[in-house]
């Protein structure tokens, strides 16, 4: 092995244990919802290329309000699922579209596209 | 004389300050003021002036200052005469308020009011303070490229100042006015004239259509990819010929300095391949990153991106790469952005037929209905009809909504909803249901569903929501997809690193390639979309065959079932007692059986017992013409007598008999034998003599002993579960051949019975009507209710079977298999597709076989295993039922 193979190899082994940092290890945003003062959590959330924001913190046994927005026309994420919730719903290009209900345990779940490309987060505490 | 429009006062045309001309139609101003408020929204006006003088409908008068509506309130019965004190001091002190009259019997508050101080929607709102929701309909109306926000106030003015019309506002986003409005005071026309009279165009508004809505996005969708699909193939052409000159003629010819030149060419000719055609890559993957995931936007994007990088490089430095590594290989963007935006194409194409069902289903719906009101008898958009309007349905139409025929009779065959081919006779007092087609008579009927809470709407809506569920096999693919993309990243760097180490020469080109077909044919999407389209077909699939699967869960569960537990009544049997035997001695009595049937049965026409009305029934079908009975008396636990064609008829039991001194003789033994087969026998006694024993009992539905077979056949055990007693209840089990019988069961007790069979650890699904056994239901692992009718949806099931018949069961648990089956190919095949391209990426062939795979091969690959995914699940859309009803 010459200089440059070991480099190569070393500057391998750096790559990858960023991408086990990056995606996995590596703390990620939360947004936190508040209610307001009608008592219902309202977040929005924005679907293109994935959910921003995508890990929601919100507080069980409070109604909660998801209002998803669309804005790409790729057909991957034009459903929304909340399987733990038994919700889902079809998101139109460009419209809002509301799911609402109400978190009663505390736990994670996840809410994703159809296929399960797109993940997101609910933390309900 | 003339009237000025906006103030009403009579001038003379000659004397008018100025004219205006709208509509065709000239008008008289008598001052400044009014031309003024006239110019601001001339429709105002307009509207009101032609009005017919005293609409019956609306009480309008356009010669009185004062307006009247009638609006419906929801619940007013109810609450009575309280509820009316309050809505009259709800609108006391408001102001142009003239006359109340709240009238809590017909449901309706009729308000006088001066329309120059109060408008209708701030009435609504006084009737909304007092907790009352008022009538109506909300209706959703397209409104073609409207874009203009001061259009927006105009048309809404124009909707709420028509007649019934109660609000309307326009969403400029989705380009739809939503309109609040009483349908027996307006109709779609009117709210669409008014619209267009703006100019604009109306449209069905498209969040009304969510299938037809979703088409055409996908078509839309689909021609977009296309064009980036034919963008990149045909850049793709001198890009392939500049990269592979050595098979081109000309070309081959061509010296280096020329070639290197060209490759300038093919370097900049894929950059908007890259940027256009590629662009939902880059962005997907960019998006994804920021979110710190990756998916396969990311692979493709890191992949393609990676080559034009290294080649662009190397054909700007050649100098700085080893010898013979600096040949480009721009073919590797454009031809492999090419194939997979193709794929993606072909994948919405294939993912459109998925949901066939759905559309099938509401394709059923009628367009209008001919309603009558107020003796008027007219053509309306079934979205206009409301609960309590009559309908009339002439033979060869659809039944547009919910109802309950109150004049004439007919045929209806409901086999779209119920899968029952046999046409269903209806009479006054039947249920109809929409979307079903009248065969052979005239009716009419009183709607009691319309809208969303018609049984087909309802059907779709489940459907829909389940095809939407997760299968709990789907969280096994969901949890790989999480980690597959970075591990494939991994594999791809560690792929670089190893070719770069110990490959052949060049190695740097070796690495390079095999490093970006691992991140191009790994295909995290076939195994995303393994589980959601087979569970889209096979749910749609159910609905078509008259079961409703309410999740995926539920279809996951119901292949494993091992054993059946039906409810005896109403599910095995019909649930209603039936005419069966006829006994006479002949010895005994002159009598024939006909004339026994006729005196029983005349007997009978008076009671209420539904043992009699089986006899009457049963009679009715022999063809025989009853008679009057006279003196009728029933005697509670023994039985009825009266006098019949001037003969004493006596009908009851043994203790009957008894108290008329009657001998039974050879009677008594035939009665135990019938008792025996569960039936139940009535002794008759005319003149005081024994002339025979009529016997009733709830029958067993034709075709249940053939789906007990049916359910044999699949290797399930049939236990039969009843609060009969057990001479009943075996009678009824050998008819139809189930293995087990749980007789003597109190109707609490019946999921104590499910939870012990399933401590034998068996997968137990239970099957019933819904109401008695909904605690049995929810037990079970699957519970299978049986509607009919319009109570689709029976809340403690996890399954529905539309039609009465027992063989849903089989097939539910068939199209739960076959569902299975097909996404355990897909799982299977998306996995063993993974499992092997990528390591063949690696190059783990080239020290045995000398087999490296081409990056275009990689494409190519990864762009049809999706494509092979969808279409594998529409395979399920060739599903049949074993089982037919007839």
């Amino acid at each position: 092995m010459n200089t440059i193979q070991i480099a190569v190899s070393l500057g391998g082994l750096v790559l990858s244990l960023f991408i086990v940092w990056f995606f996995w290890l590596a703390p990620k945003g939360q947004m936190r919802v508040s209610a307001s003062s009608s008592g219902v959590q309202e977040v929005a959330i924005t679907v293109k290329g994935g959910y921003t924001p995508d890990i929601i913190v919100v507080k069980a046994g409070q109604p909660l309000r998801m209002r998803f927005t669309r804005q790409e026309s790729s057909s991957c994420s034009e459903m929304v699922l909340l399987p733990d919730f038994n919700q889902s719903a079809k998101l139109p290009e460009g419209e809002e579209v509301s799911i609402e209900f109400t978190p009663e345990k505390p736990g994670e779940y996840g809410f994703q596209c159809q296929m399960g490309m797109l993940p997101g987060k609910l933390i309900v505490e | 004389m003339v009237q000025d429009p906006v103030c009403g006062m009579e001038i003379k045309p000659e004397e008018a300050i100025t004219t205006r001309k709208l509509d065709g139609k000239e008008f008289y101003f008598c001052s400044e003021n009014c031309i003024k408020k006239f110019d601001a929204n001339p429709h105002q006006y307009i509207q009101n002036s032609s009005q017919p003088v005293g609409s019956a409908n609306t009480g309008f008068n356009p010669y009185s200052a004062s307006l009247q509506i009638e609006l419906p309130i929801i619940g007013f019965a109810k609450e009575g005469q309280p509820g009316r004190a309050l809505i009259h001091s709800a609108f006391n002190k408001i102001a142009g308020i003239e006359r109340v009259v709240a009238n809590p019997i017909e449901e309706v508050v009729m308000v006088e009011y001066d329309p120059k101080s109060i408008q209708i929607m701030d009435i609504v709102n006084t009737i909304k303070k007092t907790g009352y929701q008022v009538g109506g309909a909300q209706k959703r109306i397209g409104i073609e490229s409207i874009r203009c926000s001061s259009c927006v106030g105009f048309i809404e003015n124009e909707l709420k100042i028509t007649p019934g019309v109660l609000n309307a506002s326009i969403n400029l986003a989705t380009q739809e006015a939503t309109v609040d409005y009483l349908p027996e005071q307006t109709s779609l026309e009117k709210l669409n004239s008014a619209i267009e009279s703006w100019g604009y165009k109306t449209q069905s508004a498209v969040s009304d259509m969510p299938v037809d809505q979703q088409e055409a996005a996908h078509d839309k969708e689909y021609r977009r990819l296309m064009k980036k699909f034919w963008f990149a193939a045909i850049i793709s052409i001198p890009v392939l010929i500049t990269a592979y000159p050595q098979f081109i003629p000309i070309v081959r010819d061509w010296s280096m300095a020329t070639l290197r030149l060209t490759w300038f060419g093919t370097a900049l000719l894929t950059l908007p391949v890259l940027f256009w055609s590629g662009s939902d890559f880059f962005s997907g993957a960019w998006v994804a990153l920021k979110h710190r995931a990756a998916n396969m936007n990311t692979l493709i994007a890191l992949g393609t991106g990676a080559a034009w990088l290294y080649s662009t490089f190397a054909i700007l430095f050649p100098q700085i790469f080893p010898e013979g590594t600096s040949e480009p290989f721009f073919d590797v963007v454009s031809v492999v952005i090419a194939l997979v935006v193709l794929g993606q194409a072909l994948e919405l194409r294939a993912k459109g037929k998925t949901s066939e069902a759905i559309k099938k289903l509401l394709g059923l719906q009628a367009k209008t209905a001919r309603v009558i009101r107020n003796d008027v008898e007219m053509d309306i958009p079934v979205e206009e009809v409301l609960v309590g309007d009559i309908v009339q349905v002439r033979p060869g139409e659809k039944v547009p909504v919910d109802g309950i025929i109150i004049e004439g009779s007919s045929a209806v065959d409901e086999s779209m909803l119920t899968g029952e081919s046999l046409p269903a006779s209806k009479k006054k007092g039947d249920e109809v249901i929409g979307a079903t087609l009248n065969k052979t008579g005239a009716f009419k009927f009183r709607t009691t569903k319309v809208g969303k809470d018609t049984a087909l709407a309802q059907i779709v809506k489940m459907v829909q929501d389940a095809q939407n569920s997760k299968a709990p096999i789907a969280r096994l693919a969901d949890t790989i997809s999480g980690f597959f993309v970075p591990i494939v990243m991994i594999l791809a760097i560690i792929t670089f690193v190893i070719w770069f180490d110990f490959g052949p020469q060049p190695q740097l080109v070796y690495a390079l390639v095999t490093a970006v077909s691992v991140l191009i044919i790994a295909c995290p999407c076939a195994l995303g979309l393994a589980t959601p389209m087979s569970l889209m077909v096979g749910i749609g699939k159910g609905a078509e065959n008259g079961i409703l699967i309410r999740s995926g869960e539920a279809l996951q569960t119901a292949q494993a079932i091992k054993t059946v537990v039906l409810d005896k009544t109403g599910t095995i049997t019909k649930g209603k007692p039936e005419l069966t035997d006829i006994v006479i001695v002949p010895q005994q009595t002159t009598i024939q059986k006909n004339e026994l049937l006729k005196l029983a049965a005349s007997v009978e026409t008076v009671s209420e017992h539904p043992l009699a009305e089986a006899i009457v029934e049963g009679a009715k079908n022999e063809g025989i013409s009853l008679s009057k009975p006279e003196n009728f008396e029933a005697i509670p636990g023994y039985g009825v007598i009266a006098s019949v064609d001037r003969r004493q008829v006596a009908l009851g039991n043994l203790k009957m008999m008894n108290r008329q001194n009657v001998v039974l003789g050879d009677l008594e033994s035939l009665s135990e034998i019938l008792a025996n087969n569960g039936k139940t026998p009535m002794f008759v006694a005319i003149d005081g003599l024994a002339a025979g024993i009529i016997a009733v009992a709830d029958t067993v539905k034709e075709d249940s002993k053939e789906a007990i077979a049916a359910l044999h056949q699949m290797g399930i055990e049939v236990v039969m579960i009843t609060g009969d007693n057990r001479r009943t209840a075996e009678a009824i089990a050998r008819q139809v051949g189930v293995d087990r019988v749980l007789a003597e069961v109190l109707p609490e007790d019946k999921a104590q019975n499910v939870h012990l069979l399933q401590a034998e650890g068996k997968k137990v699904a239970m099957v019933g009507d819904g109401i008695n056994d909904a605690p049995a239901l929810a037990k079970a692992d699957v519970g299978l209710a049986i509607g009919t009718g319009t109570d689709v949806a029976i809340e403690a099931s996890d399954i529905t079977l539309i039609k009465g018949s027992l063989k849903g069961v089989a097939t539910a648990i068939e199209v739960s298999r076959a569902t299975m089956r097909n996404i355990k190919q897909n799982l299977v095949g998306a996995f063993i597709y993974n499992a092997l391209g990528v390591p063949i990426a690696m190059g783990v062939l080239f020290p045995f076989f000398g087999v490296l795979l081409s990056p275009l091969l990689a494409g190519a690959a990864m762009a049809f295993s999706s494509v092979t995914v969808v279409s594998n699940a529409n395979r399920l859309r060739s599903f049949r039922p074993k089982l037919h009803t007839k």
